[in-house]
């Protein structure tokens, strides 16, 4: 395929910045995807993985206004490009192509 | 509450996250920390926000954002050229700086290399044996009253041992006299040759477990029967030139013909095991029929020593406790207890205790002296270069402004020190190179200084430079690199812009403390030395011969006559020893009628009847021995009275007295005390009987008019009545001056290093002279203008370096006095520390430090007031 390779836990990240919308960063990305995928994240890997995909086009960031609530230092907040958005859907597709030639896919339901 | 995330860390952080990341990185870490203190609790939290933080320490956070302006490429040939034709011209144009610079570096280099070599060749010692971890040598703990220690066992130890237990792999004996003379019949008359390193009677087992091979022969063959013996190729060299040693004789002491069945190898320089001629073990009974028998069990002669390699998995503790029956039952009675313990063989060099050749703790300390050494060199480096470093503003200008960039300046005068490190690193070797005969004579070391085969050495020298010219660059490098282009080229910068004065000053108190300290400890060192030598030990030792006395007990007599009878011969006596000497013969002695043994000891001095007469002994009561060539009475000293417990001398006369088990007969004289040891023991209880069986020397007391043509008569009789001896003749205060062996070489070490710690206490000085005098230059114009002396501008400096020396004299003398009374408590006759080597030491540093400064100083004051305040 020729879109770029999209590690498992980069997928993540790029999924929770797109459903945080405009509003993530960092720590909130951290906690988002501790509660959602019941894993342990560190805050190291969420940041190497924010500026992996920055560096291959999946999202952009800016500084945002300072707050108290950390000192006055100012947040980083990320949002999906166009790149990004598009990447997300073309891995979604090509997921559910899977899923509908799957021949039973019920039974596999049923065995959990 | 509020909580706070840990400071440490957010330094660390700070420290090393790139700039441009830090705002984020450190937010989030912030607002997680608190969201942490809300859920798990502030201790925790803390504990979190550590880990956190770690997690963010790799390259990805580190590196820092390429800078946005374009970089000159620095290391192009011929900027490398630039900087070192720049760096040879500003070493040229400064000489007394760079020759200051270069003399100290390569002193401390010097000191730094030879104590390098010294204590890598002490650590290298006997490590060429395997399984060295498993190899222990039985040493011995006497209990008596108080507790001493032999590096020997009674030689039958070894034997049982082998035959009673499996602990050990190998057990061998090794027992070593030293000083032995060996002769070899030659075509005409004998050849005969004094070994002062000796013979070592040596079972098989021995090379069994130490790693010294054969050359000639296989250990199976060898050292098995008696009157056999192998020797090194060195000595089969020396013995019997280019023949093969194989079946040639060679005779020990006069006394054993031994065969030559094997040629070892010659031995490692770096190993203790110093004899070269070893004789089968059996040979052992025929030349000392006691020690060589079964049951010595009576006492121990400190030439024996029994090594042991322990299989694997025996641990020493299990061993040592097998030892205690043996003394149960060979010496049930004795009030001396042995206690027989295994010293490991890697210890064996290091343990002055047992006769270790070198403290591991003198090691750490010469060490600790070469680092200093090194860091003071590069300290002073420093401080001179700070001073200078206003002198290249310009320079740093110019390039500035022409694009070089603060890494390159730096980098550039890095170049310049490691040219001088460089230099001073070659000058330093040649200078070890010149010292190392004398550093090899005063340790009794045989160390070389070998560039090719010597790995280590040949890392260590690149290694000291580089980190010399790290250590000492690094800092001027900084400031020069530092300097604001456009103040520089204005020529506005000040001195207040390089560096603070207090360092300064504290580095020149911490090095004229230690020259201070070293100071004191040279005079007193001196002075015991003195003392030792000059006071009044008793006995008269001027002028005295001692010569050995190698025949019969008649013949000796006959020597004896013809001596005396010799013009300028004033006395002659047979003695054991002198009144004075190291030798330890000493015994419990039976006292009148007292059922037990006394609880202390006696030294035996077997003399004749001129002894008293020779030495100039002063009798307390009594009279002097009859002549006599048996034991028939005695002479004790006033100290075996104390001892006794007796409130007059003369009470003793008369009273029966039983030393050395055999020795009887009633005590006729009492002698007063004299120092019969070095002044590091007390005076000891001595007995003096006749016994001419034990005699060792002629004691031949000689006017001194015609001292040479004496001599020489001396030495013509004592060898015709010796014609298979070799002369050999020592005087006794030489002789009791090398007791003193070990202070002579500490006040040799001590006054060299006194002497390179002022010298480099001055370069220190001369650095911050020069760094006041800059400074201060505006001062005095303007002290000068408004009518200052020469004298009150001199004094400015004067004062700034009189209040240094004594800040550093208050602090070296109690540390001095305290180290140097420890040092004297080594000796039971000391000097007591007296105030006016205090005063003299501090009288010597000023007068040192004024005679330094004082060029410099009146320089800056003879500066014409118009120029000084014109520039600017």
């Amino acid at each position: 395929m020729k879109r770029t390779y999209l590690g498992e836990f980069e997928e993540i990240v790029l999924l929770a910045v797109a459903v945080l919308n405009g509003q993530a960063y960092g720590v909130l990305l951290m906690h988002e995807i501790i509660e959602q995928t019941d894993r342990s994240v560190r805050l190291n890997q969420v940041h190497s993985a924010l500026q992996r995909l920055e560096e291959k086009g999946m999202v952009r960031s800016e500084m945002g206004e300072p707050t108290n609530e950390r000192g006055g230092r100012r947040k980083r907040l990320f949002s999906v490009t166009a790149f990004g958005q598009r990447t997300l859907q073309e891995i979604q597709e090509v997921r559910a192509g899977f899923w509908e030639r799957m021949a039973n896919p019920l039974k596999l339901t049923m065995s959990i | 509450m509020h909580h706070k995330p840990p400071r440490l860390a957010d330094r660390f952080l700070q420290f090393f996250c790139a700039p441009h990341l830090l705002e984020e990185v450190q937010g989030d870490l912030h607002e997680e920390f608190e969201y942490q203190v809300e859920r798990v609790g502030a201790r925790r939290a803390r504990w979190r926000y550590w880990r956190d933080v770690l997690g963010f320490f790799q390259p990805r956070y580190i590196k820092r954002k390429p800078s946005q302006y374009p970089q000159t490429y620095s290391y192009s040939l011929i900027m490398i050229r630039n900087y070192f034709k720049i760096a040879l011209r500003s070493l040229q144009r400064n000489k007394v700086y760079t020759s200051i610079n270069l003399l100290g570096l390569s002193l401390g280099m010097t000191c730094g290399l030879l104590i390098f070599l010294l204590v890598k060749y002490h650590l290298s010692f006997d490590n060429f044996h395997a399984h060295s971890d498993r190899i222990y040598r039985i040493v011995t703990e006497q209990h008596r009253d108080n507790i001493s220690y032999v590096s020997a066992v009674p030689s039958p130890l070894g034997k049982v041992f082998r035959n009673d237990y499996t602990f050990a792999e190998k057990v061998g004996r090794i027992c070593t006299f030293e000083d032995m003379l060996i002769s070899i019949k030659a075509e005409k008359g004998l050849n005969k040759f004094k070994e002062p390193q000796g013979v070592a009677f040596t079972e098989p087992e021995y090379f069994a477990i130490f790693n010294f091979p054969l050359s000639v022969g296989s250990f199976q063959n060898v050292l098995n029967e008696p009157n056999t013996g192998i020797i090194t190729e060195r000595v089969a060299r020396k013995y019997f030139g280019n023949a093969n040693p194989i079946n040639q004789i060679f005779r020990v002491d006069n006394k054993l013909d031994i065969r030559v069945t094997g040629v070892l190898k010659d031995l490692p320089t770096n190993s203790d095991q110093k004899a070269e001629i070893f004789v089968s073990y059996p040979t052992l009974k025929s030349y000392n029929d006691w020690l060589g028998s079964d049951d010595a069990w009576g006492g121990i002669q400190s030439s024996m020593k029994c090594f042991v390699r322990l299989r694997p998995g025996v641990s020493p503790s299990e061993v040592e406790k097998v030892f205690p029956a043996y003394v149960k039952r060979y010496r049930p009675t004795s009030k001396n207890v042995h206690h027989y313990k295994l010293q490991p063989f890697n210890d064996v060099h290091f343990n002055a205790q047992y006769g270790g050749a070198m403290n591991k703790q003198t090691l750490w300390i010469l060490s600790l002296i070469g680092l200093f050494l090194i860091i003071t060199a590069c300290v002073n480096f420093i401080n001179l270069a700070t001073a200078q470093a206003l002198n290249r503003s310009k320079e740093v200008g110019v390039r500035k402004v022409l694009g070089s960039l603060r890494g390159q300046l730096f980098w550039q005068f890095i170049a310049q020190t490691g040219l001088i490190a460089t230099i001073a690193g070659g000058i330093a070797l040649g200078l070890a190179a010149l010292a190392l005969p004398y550093v090899n004579q005063w340790f009794a070391t045989e160390i070389s200084l070998n560039l090719l085969s010597d790995w280590r050495l040949v890392m260590f020298i690149p290694a000291l430079i580089l980190i010399v010219t790290f250590f000492a660059g690094s800092y001027p490098g900084l400031i020069l690199a530092g300097f604001q282009p456009i103040l520089a080229l204005k020529g506005k910068l000040s001195q207040q812009n390089i560096g603070g004065f207090n360092t300064r000053r504290a580095l020149i108190v911490v090095q004229f403390s230690i020259s201070q300290v070293l100071i004191i400890g040279m005079i007193v060192i001196a002075r015991q030395i003195y003392y030792a030598q000059k006071a009044d030990l008793g006995f008269n030792k001027d002028a005295i011969m001692l010569l050995p006395i190698a025949s019969t007990p008649q013949q000796a007599k006959t020597v004896k006559a013809q001596l005396q009878s010799l013009a300028g011969v004033e006395q002659v006596s047979l003695c054991y020893s002198a009144p004075a000497s190291n030798g330890h013969w000493q015994t419990a002695p039976h006292y009148d009628n007292h059922s037990e043994e006394e609880s202390f000891r006696v030294s035996v001095r077997a003399a004749d009847n001129d002894y008293l007469s020779t030495f100039d002994l002063q009798l307390a009561a009594g009279r002097n021995l009859y002549p006599s060539d048996t034991v028939k009475e005695f002479l004790v000293n006033e100290t075996f009275a104390k001892k006794l417990n007796v409130a007059s001398p003369s009470d003793l006369l008369g009273k029966n007295l039983r030393v050395n088990g055999n020795m009887t007969g009633p005590i006729v004289g009492v002698v007063k005390d004299f120092h019969d040891h070095s002044f590091h023991e007390d005076i000891n209880p001595v007995c003096i009987p006749s016994a001419s069986d034990f005699y060792n020397n002629y004691a031949v007391k000689i006017s001194t008019a015609n001292v040479p043509a004496t001599m020489a008569a001396v030495e013509k009789t004592w060898s015709k009545m010796h014609p298979d001896q070799i002369y050999e003749y020592t005087f006794l205060d030489e002789h009791i001056a090398s007791f003193y062996e070990t202070e002579a070489l500490m006040l040799k070490l001590i006054q060299l290093f006194s002497l390179i710690a002022v010298f480099i206490g001055c370069l220190g000085l001369y650095g911050l002279i020069s760094f006041m005098a800059a400074q201060k230059t505006k001062e005095i114009g303007i002290r000068k203008v408004l009518g200052s002396s020469l004298a009150q501008i001199l004094w400015i400096f004067g004062k700034e370096f009189a209040r240094l020396i004594v800040v550093a004299f208050l602090v070296a003398a109690p540390i001095a006095w305290w180290f140097m009374n420890q040092w004297l408590q080594d000796f039971k006759f000391h000097i007591t520390i007296q105030p006016w080597i205090f005063v003299v030491t501090i009288a010597i540093t000023l007068l040192v430090a004024t005679l330094t400064v004082i060029y410099e100083a009146t320089k800056a004051a003879l500066v014409n007031p118009v120029k000084s305040l014109k520039s600017e």
